[in-house]
């Protein structure tokens, strides 16, 4: 059985790919996913919509039978950010957790939009039950776009940071 | 010469009371017998007692009390854990140098000590109070085959170790509060703290931080913390050989380790809800967004907080502030 992280791996490897449809089937379970969008575009990094996510998985929601997960291409749908930011890597969270953006809460943020970055600067902390996990850029260049905020929680594979690499 | 030391020292301690001739001991590890007192020399230097009779043999009458590499490795029965030892009478926090070490390639398995910390780290970089010589601060460098998302595991099987430990060989009734405090009594004795550097996929390095409050008296502990924090000596009445509970630590997170790695999380799960705090009662639970009231039903198959909703729902919660004690009770313990 697929878990929820798995899920959502799938769906972005799908959507960065150009496969228009996409069917896997295990144990009684099948996992559907098809692309709306008719054109495959070659922007180099897709932003994937997913539906909102809850960090909370709820154990009630059992696999479904048939799982249909549509994936639309939309271009940048946030009303108030008409323009689009230009950038070429973004840093994900390799956990679930609680996202610091700082050692402490005296503290200052480890980055802030327009930090230059090299591949082992820490840019925040993702906690899970109590294991801190330091999140290094993994690329040079300057952070471009926060995507979240101090105390936020936070998905496996969400993109916490855009990056323009240098 | 030190694996000769380490057999010398298993030898001598293994018929403790009793005397073990010069003539059995280089036999037994195939050296002069001229070697064995030189070998004596050494240890005494340590501050091991011996005492040697003509006719009859050595025996020790007193192990070191003071933490040392050696005093830590001699008697120490692990395959890779504790094989490198780096012992500080005082340092800033251990948790730092390994952080330090591991930057350095130093190898898995590789344990930081000291006697005291002047600035011992808590979560969020609150302070922990590390008195010197009174307890158990120590840090453990891992770098473990496992997925990143996996680690978080590593936090509760210390605490079943901890609590193994201490259940076992201190004759304490510790609990576990989820994650990773031990309580004795309801007061906290030692905590956990776990950082990592690991990229999507693979970990660098895991930094498991260990501080036990061992010998430490009422006199030793904040009075602003008295209601929330107590000692092994301050439950028990009694004081404990800190390098010997350094050792059973070290021995039975090994096998912890070894078990988790080979068969996964279900024995540490099984383990954990054994010593767990407050299974089957009703706690408050706090996001950054809302609080709310839940039964804790206990932990999940991956070791996340399995909660049950006034309405039935079930939870499952990676991270979240947690009000153990019902109102009347607050503040107890935090």
């Amino acid at each position: 059985m697929l878990k929820v992280q798995e899920i959502r791996e799938l769906i972005k490897l799908i959507d960065q790919s150009s496969i228009d449809e996409f069917t896997y089937e295990t144990n009684g379970t099948t996992v559907s996913m098809k692309k709306t969008s008719e054109d495959i575009g070659v922007k180099p990094i897709t932003r994937v919509e997913t539906v909102e996510q809850p960090v909370e998985i709820s154990k009630t929601e059992e696999p479904k039978v048939s799982e249909s997960v549509e994936v639309t291409k939309s271009e940048a749908v946030e009303p108030e950010q008409q323009s689009v930011v230009d950038y070429d890597y973004e840093i994900e969270s390799p956990m679930v957790g609680t996202l610091y953006t700082a050692a402490s809460p005296e503290a200052d943020s480890y980055v802030q939009k327009g930090s230059k970055v090299q591949k082992d600067t820490v840019v925040c902390i993702v906690e899970a039950m109590k294991l801190f996990n330091e999140i290094e850029a993994e690329v040079n260049g300057e952070i471009v776009e926060i995507l979240v905020e101090d105390g936020e929680l936070v998905e496996y594979g969400q993109p916490l940071f855009r990056v323009k690499t240098k | 010469m030190a694996s000769t030391r380490n057999k010398l020292i298993k030898l001598l301690e293994k018929t403790r009371d009793n005397y073990v001739s010069g003539q059995f001991l280089s036999e037994e590890l195939n050296i002069s017998r001229a070697a064995i007192w030189k070998h004596m020399k050494e240890l005494e230097k340590d501050g091991y007692e011996i005492e040697g009779k003509s006719k009859r043999g050595y025996r020790i009458l007193k192990s070191p009390e003071k933490l040392s590499e050696n005093t830590i490795q001699w008697g120490l029965n692990t395959e890779w854990l504790g094989k490198k030892i780096i012992h500080k009478s005082s340092t800033t926090s251990t948790q730092h140098i390994a952080h330090q070490l591991a930057q350095e390639n130093t190898p898995h398995g590789t344990i930081v000590i000291a006697d005291e910390q002047t600035a011992g780290k808590g979560r969020m970089n609150r302070k922990w109070h590390s008195t010197e010589g009174k307890g158990v601060w120590m840090s453990i460098l891992l770098r473990p085959d496992i997925l990143p998302y996996l680690a978080p595991q590593l936090t509760l099987l210390t605490a079943t170790v901890l609590a193994d430990v201490l259940s076992k060989d201190m004759d304490t009734e510790p609990k576990i509060k989820w994650p990773n405090d031990i309580l004795i009594n309801n007061k906290k004795t030692a905590g956990i703290l776990t950082e990592m550097q690991a990229e999507q996929d693979q970990i660098q390095y895991v930094v498991i931080g260990v501080g036990i409050n061992v010998n430490h008296t009422l006199g030793d502990i904040p009075e602003d913390i008295h209601r929330k924090a107590t000692s092994l000596q301050i439950e028990t009445n009694k004081t404990f050989d800190i390098t010997n509970l350094i050792q059973h630590i070290l021995q039975t997170f090994e096998s912890a380790y070894d078990s988790y790695i080979k068969y996964g999380f279900p024995n540490v799960k099984n383990k954990w809800e054994s010593y767990g705090f407050r299974i089957g009662e009703t706690i408050q639970i706090k996001t950054i967004k809302k609080s709310w009231e839940a039964v804790f039903l206990g932990i999940a198959e991956d070791g996340a907080l399995l909660t049950k909703n006034n309405d039935g729902e079930i939870k499952k919660l990676y991270s979240a502030e947690i009000d153990w004690y019902r109102e009347g009770e607050r503040n107890h313990v935090n």
